[in-house]
């Protein structure tokens, strides 16, 4: 008896302490992995690719600076490819934003 | 306070008033706050949760999704003197840009922001706005927008913050995820009709709601307009398509006027059709403008420069090409930017990403074809007129008087702090600084839950009954024919080119198709998401904004910042500053043009008249800052 009441209490104990014990306790035999690592992987959405989509490597004309810091000026965090104001206006891809 | 904010706020969000005054087809709503923003980019969002911070009931009523407003596609920055690149002062940044504007702004305005700029970069930055850093993880500033050190003697100055290149989306979201810790009421999609206006005070708003179609007044003591340029007045414009001027036309109707109206920046490469802009850089790295003889025509007119010209010079000898025949395309109506003589991996390594650029907004591919490209509307420096703390004014008897209850901030407001010529990067400046300072003036002025004035029951009703009016118009003409109408007619005669005739000829004109807005035909009849409605009554709203923009640039017979005529080359000033002042006589007031243009248009006629208001010469505080007096603008 005194087994039995060490089992139930253990189990109290189990239930407020980590879900796969839940899991376990529920059955739930998929849960027991944690978060949804193993699970089917998402399928692609299947519309179809239009002319302009972009593939996976989108916006290879401007590479990324190492660390997000650009080499010359050191700047962190700022515009990526060449300076935007070096004609005057602020360029980005040939489009000129005056703002 | 916190009870009477909770009862009001009980009021306007349960109960249902259905007024049976004004009218009997339309389900109309009240609501009753202690301010109401009209308007979400980055000036109404500043103005919606720096009012509700100070305990306010905010209304924030806007015709498009907050972070869909126009503010999202400024890439730039924003100029303030922090001193992080090198020693600076922001009485150099007052400087700039008092002589920016040639001498049309009102230096107290311009000394208020360029004080206040440090300030509030600096809590933006602490809302959370991810300004890109120096090494020292101070804000990293860049050279833009024509600022100088030591009063224009000291060489570049450094000035701009920018986020990456998304400074104005990125803005724009830190302000609306600021703006959710208060609690403001947004109407989302709600269009914005009239003022209510009674005795000269500006009571609230009346406005439809897009989604059901219900009418709603919005009653306030304070009301706040941050709505907007109106660049889709033109042809060739880079803004939204919903940059229709809603608030300068909502001020008109109320019989107040607009300020400055013809000063309209324009850039001279902007791609036909999209009205993206292409940057100078082309022309820098040897691109080339072709007309429809395939004539390198800038020789012509700039024998030395060429295509490096000024801007203006560039607009404007685009301008007369096109109207001189020689333009290309179906209707002869622009010209060709050609880049296809450069060596392509040249252009993609000194103009990366062009091509895709020029394949997407063009259609062209870069090395075979040219850009077709015309001078485009980027920026309205003129809108409703305001003192330096944001409140509305009108001139009478010679002096500017405050219109009670009624503000306004941003793009949509004349401060004047852009004057004749608006500097890059000023302008995310100015919405951020007026934005807070409406708010801030009403705090001061105002306690939150104070009492409302009584208002007429059918206040609003003309608005409903001109709703109605366009629901159900059976003209001959489309709301898209009367649009292009306008805009053709506005490209052609009131663009970068203006001279005595041409300008008559497009004031006639421009009559003539505001009297055709009384012949329109729209087609959907239904009241739930009526775009077409919606889009007719924008279209009002721009045709007032352009009449009064042509009229007020026929009327000046000068040449000043961004409104250049041909025939009056000239700035004319009480003085003439290219010569010493010692003996020369002050012209009076009507004599000379360094004044504000006010422009009234009757809204049934159509008819424009015009007023003049001085400009405000002194600073805030002499001693701290003197006022800059004017002088030849030569860069």
């Amino acid at each position: 008896m005194s087994l039995w009441r060490w089992g139930v209490s253990m189990r109290r104990h189990c239930a407020s302490s980590g879900s796969a014990a839940n899991a376990l306790r529920r059955g739930d035999w998929r849960a027991l992995s944690g978060p949804a690592k193993d699970k089917e992987p998402l399928k692609k959405p299947n519309t179809p690719r239009g002319r302009f989509d972009q593939t996976e490597k989108a916006d290879d004309v401007l590479q990324k600076f190492p660390d997000d810091i650009n080499p010359v000026t050191k700047e962190k965090g700022g515009p990526r490819g060449p300076e935007p104001t070096r004609y005057g206006d602020w360029e980005r891809k040939g489009r000129c934003v005056d703002f | 306070m916190a009870s009477v904010r909770a009862a009001s706020r009980l009021l306007s969000k349960r109960t249902l008033f259905k007024s049976k005054a004004i009218s009997t087809q339309y389900p109309v709503v009240d609501h009753e706050f202690d301010a109401v923003v009209v308007g979400a980019g980055g000036a109404g969002l500043r103005a919606a949760f720096g009012l509700s911070e100070a305990g306010f009931n905010t209304a924030c009523v806007t015709k498009l999704f907050p972070t869909r407003s126009h503010t999202v596609a400024a890439q730039g920055g924003i100029n303030a003197a922090l001193g992080n690149m090198e020693e600076d002062d922001w009485r150099w940044h007052f400087y700039d840009t008092v002589k920016g504007s040639d001498w049309l702004g009102d230096q107290d305005a311009i000394h208020y922001m360029t004080e206040q700029a440090p300030a509030a970069v600096v809590e933006l930055e602490n809302f959370g706005m991810p300004f890109s850093r120096t090494e020292d993880g101070k804000i990293y500033q860049r050279a833009f927008g024509g600022q100088s050190l030591k009063y224009g003697k000291g060489g570049q100055a450094h000035r701009c913050c920018c986020v990456a290149d998304r400074t104005g989306h990125s803005l724009l979201h830190t302000l609306y995820g600021r703006s959710l810790r208060y609690d403001t009421s947004y109407f989302v999609e709600y269009f914005a009709l009239d003022l209510l206006m009674e005795n000269g005070e500006c009571k609230g708003v009346i406005a439809l709601c897009m989604e059901d179609g219900s009418i709603h007044r919005f009653r306030a003591n304070n009301t706040v307009i941050a709505t907007g340029g109106y660049g889709r007045t033109y042809f060739s414009c880079t803004s939204a398509h919903t940059s229709t001027g809603d608030g300068n036309a909502m001020v008109t109707r109320a019989g107040l006027p607009c300020q400055d109206l013809e000063f309209v920046q324009f850039h001279p490469t902007g791609i036909y059709g999209a009205g993206c802009l292409i940057t100078e850089g082309c022309r820098g790295e040897g691109g080339i403008l072709i007309n429809s003889e395939g004539e390198r025509f800038m020789e012509r007119y700039a024998p030395n420069a060429k295509d490096l010209a000024s801007r203006d010079v560039v607009s404007r000898s685009m301008t007369i090409e096109i109207r001189e025949g020689r333009g290309v395309g179906p209707d002869k109506d622009h010209v060709y930017l050609q880049l296809h003589h450069l060596p392509p991996q040249q252009l993609a390594a000194r103009l990366p990403g062009i091509s895709e650029t020029a394949m997407i907004f063009a259609g062209v591919d870069v090395t075979k074809e040219p850009i077709p490209v015309l001078p485009t509307v980027h920026y309205n420096m003129g809108g409703i007129p305001t003192n330096y703390k944001g409140q509305v004014i009108t001139h009478e008897n010679g002096k500017d008087k405050v219109v009670p209850g009624l503000y306004a901030c941003g793009e949509a407001a004349s401060a004047s702090v852009h004057g004749a010529n608006r500097l890059g990067a000023n302008s995310l400046l100015d919405l951020v600084v007026f934005g807070r300072a409406c708010a801030l003036t009403i705090a001061e002025e105002h306690k939150p839950g104070e009492k409302l004035s009584p208002l007429k029951p059918n206040a609003g009703e003309e608005s409903v009954s001109n709703l109605d009016k366009l629901r159900y118009a059976n003209g001959s003409l489309r709301t898209s024919e009367i649009r292009l109408n306008m805009q053709k007619t506005m490209q052609a005669h009131a663009a970068v080119f203006r001279t005595g005739a041409v300008l008559k000829e497009g004031c006639n004109k421009m009559d003539a198709i505001y009297t055709t807005l009384e012949d329109i035909k729209t087609f959907d009849r239904g009241i739930v998401w009526n775009t077409d409605l919606v889009e007719t009554l924008e279209l009002q709203n721009l045709m007032l904004n352009a009449v009064q923009t042509i009229h007020s640039a026929e009327q000046r017979k000068e040449s000043r910042g961004a409104h250049a005529r041909e025939d009056f080359k000239d700035r004319i000033d009480e003085y003439d500053y290219s010569k010493p002042l010692q003996g020369q006589e002050k012209k009076t007031f009507d004599q000379h043009w360094r004044k504000h243009t006010l422009s009234y248009v009757d809204p049934k006629s159509g008819k424009v008249t015009l007023e003049y208001r001085p400009v405000i010469d002194n600073s805030l505080d002499e001693q701290d800052c003197a006022h800059v007096p004017p002088a030849i603008r030569s860069y």
